[in-house]
């Protein structure tokens, strides 16, 4: 995990080693204070997940004890099941299995629609002599910036007017929509340092605009499709509000079903059905965030500074 | 022929993203500025009465629940700022450290991949007065300790400004990281040599280099405040009463349960004034740095 997520040891870090090589192998009283800094720290930002996991493998007569941090005197998946298969939200009550596959549904065009766009059109405007490619970043650059609320009314009457609204394909669409400027600058901030010499080269070889992209760009850009990738991964799942005005009725992603089934909770409220339920809908980022670290730390410095 | 198509190629394969940017984003946002001065409810109506065409903002600013909603994005702000102060704190520490950098980077920064619907409905559970946190302080003994910040409209803020921070604080702590990393090894040795102290280095020489990641951290936290809505509803749903709104909340209320477009769309249209107004620094910082790095390239 630690090797993963080591992702630039810095020239840096890498030289200071080497001229003080004794100064770092004894402990100081600083460096122990620093330690337990950083440990309470640390302590802080796992608690929730700790506290989270706990509740979701007690039983609701445990819960009611009070003690939150206790671990599970009888560990049991009760609330697991319920919050898979059996929980309610609004009039159904089918658990936030159905979310989870309408997320998944929703994921793969958004995903797709969303790094074809950005792709081509970062490629096109890197590579290709576009006589208004500046303006164009520029408001590129903008638009990423945009609150969504001063487009999603518009978005609502136009997906309407197609005949997507309420469908997975009006979230998908809209997610590529979203993301288009800030994956667009990405794509163009990686493919800008692509040498003219090959384009040239590879236009002599009469190569067209097409054939190159797919048989010299795609093969080469593996690395920034992985930080791509992952970034859409994370913010699509995590996406509530696109979900919440787009998905209608009967497409809600499983933040939307959480969400419902959480808030809207009336009568006996079962804590370890609700913590495993927002466990459920954790753990696919989560997985990709402990696998794929090094990634998702480019993706989100990359989303935010060069954005 | 081959290279006529490569002049034209590039132009259409630009056609969706321009298209895309003309109708979504252009188009959209003049729609919705339009619609602002309309007295559109329902469904949109076009006419604007000249006599009255600030009406929907008129009482907007005169609605008490709006006025909240920003005095509650200027706390949020503030009160998330500490979020990009601690970041620097322990991006210094790893920094200075080294031991366990990957390990403690891998533990700040997971809140980031957990969505803020799930991060409002975990920390809600932690400040569930008869089985959370404060109920665990009681049985310690501290009888008195209050926790239960979400059921009074004076602390709910605060409730959501912890969970926030949790949730942003690896977020800051990785782009000082990158930021400290970037900073010429020889300052460190240098300081060393003359026997710099560890405040005046940090407080004379370091935050004062940094002072762009600052101020793009500042700048990414207030874009993020102004948009701050999933975590606010899976918290407090905007209560006790309507303490915790937001302008995203309000403007999505307007729109969705008072089905009132022109008046959501006023509100979204002041959102997108706060954001060019912080947006605006963020321009001039990428220009500034433009031209510094075509200097140091000459």
């Amino acid at each position: 995990m630690s090797s993963a997520l080591a992702y630039e040891a810095s020239p840096a870090a890498r030289s200071s080693n080497r001229v003080y090589p004794r100064r770092r192998r004894r402990v100081k009283g600083a460096s122990i204070a620093i330690i337990v800094f950083l440990a309470m720290c640390a302590a802080f930002v796992s608690i929730p997940l700790y506290v989270v996991i706990v509740t979701s493998f007690k039983t609701m007569d445990q819960i009611a004890l009070g003690e939150i941090f206790s671990l599970p005197t009888t560990w049991t998946l009760e609330g697991w099941w319920k919050a898979w298969a059996e929980v309610c939200s609004g009039m159904t009550c089918e658990g936030v299995r159905h979310g989870f596959f309408v997320s998944l549904a929703i994921l793969f065009p958004s995903l797709f629609l969303s790094i074809a766009l950005a792709s081509v059109t970062g490629y096109a405007l890197a590579l290709w002599n576009v006589r208004w490619a500046g303006p164009f970043l520029f408001v590129l650059f903008m638009c990423a910036f945009v609150p969504f609320q001063i487009i999603m009314i518009p978005l609502v009457a136009l997906t309407a007017s197609i005949g997507i609204y309420g469908s997975i394909w009006a979230i998908a669409i809209v997610h590529a929509v979203l993301a288009m400027p800030l994956l667009t600058l990405i794509f163009r901030n990686f493919y800008k340092d692509v040498p003219p010499e090959i384009i040239n080269a590879a236009i002599m070889d009469s190569g067209s605009f097409w054939r190159i992209f797919a048989e010299i760009i795609l093969p080469m850009s593996g690395n920034i499709m992985i930080v791509v990738l992952i970034l859409m991964i994370t913010s699509v799942w995590n996406d509530f509000l696109i979900g919440l005005t787009f998905g209608g009725m009967g497409n809600q992603p499983m933040t939307v079903i959480l969400a419902n089934t959480v808030i809207t909770e009336r009568g006996e409220v079962h804590y370890n059905v609700d913590m495993a339920a927002a466990l459920l809908t954790a753990i696919p980022p989560l997985v990709v965030y402990f696998g794929l670290g090094k990634f998702f730390v480019q993706g989100i410095t990359a989303g935010a500074i060069k954005g | 022929m081959a290279l006529r198509w490569s002049k034209v190629s590039p132009r259409l394969a630009l056609i969706p993203a321009l298209t895309v940017t003309l109708v979504a984003f252009a188009g959209a946002i003049g729609w919705t500025i339009w619609m602002s001065f309309t007295r559109s409810r329902r469904f949109p109506d076009y006419a604007i009465d000249h006599t009255l065409w600030a009406r929907q903002y008129e009482r907007l600013f005169s609605d008490g629940v709006w006025v909240t909603s920003l005095k509650n994005v200027v706390v949020l702000a503030i009160g998330s700022a500490l979020a990009i102060v601690l970041g620097f704190i322990l991006a210094a520490m790893i920094e200075k450290e080294k031991r366990g950098e990957g390990f403690f980077r891998t533990i700040f920064l997971y809140p980031l991949a957990v969505s803020l619907i799930v991060t409002g409905i975990v920390w809600r559970w932690m400040f569930n007065p008869a089985l959370g946190i404060q109920n665990f302080l009681h049985q310690l003994g501290w009888e008195s300790a209050n926790f239960n910040w979400l059921a009074d409209p004076a602390t709910a803020i605060y409730g959501i400004i912890l969970a926030s921070i949790w949730h942003g604080l690896g977020f800051y702590m990785a782009l000082m990281l990158a930021g400290l990393k970037s900073i010429n090894t020889e300052i460190w040795s240098a300081a060393k040599l003359d026997g710099v102290s560890f405040w005046r280095l940090y407080v004379e020489i370091i935050i004062p280099m940094l002072k762009f990641t600052f101020l793009t951290c500042a700048i990414l936290l207030s874009l993020g405040v102004v948009k701050t809505y999933d975590i606010v509803l899976a918290m407090t749903n905007g209560g006790p009463g309507t303490s915790t709104w937001t302008p995203a909340y309000f403007a999505i209320n307007a729109y969705s349960t008072r089905s009132n477009i022109g008046y959501a769309s006023a509100a979204a249209v002041i959102m997108l004034l706060i954001t060019v107004a912080v947006f605006l620094p963020l321009m001039a910082i990428t220009a500034w740095q433009a031209r510094r790095r075509e200097a140091a390239a000459i």
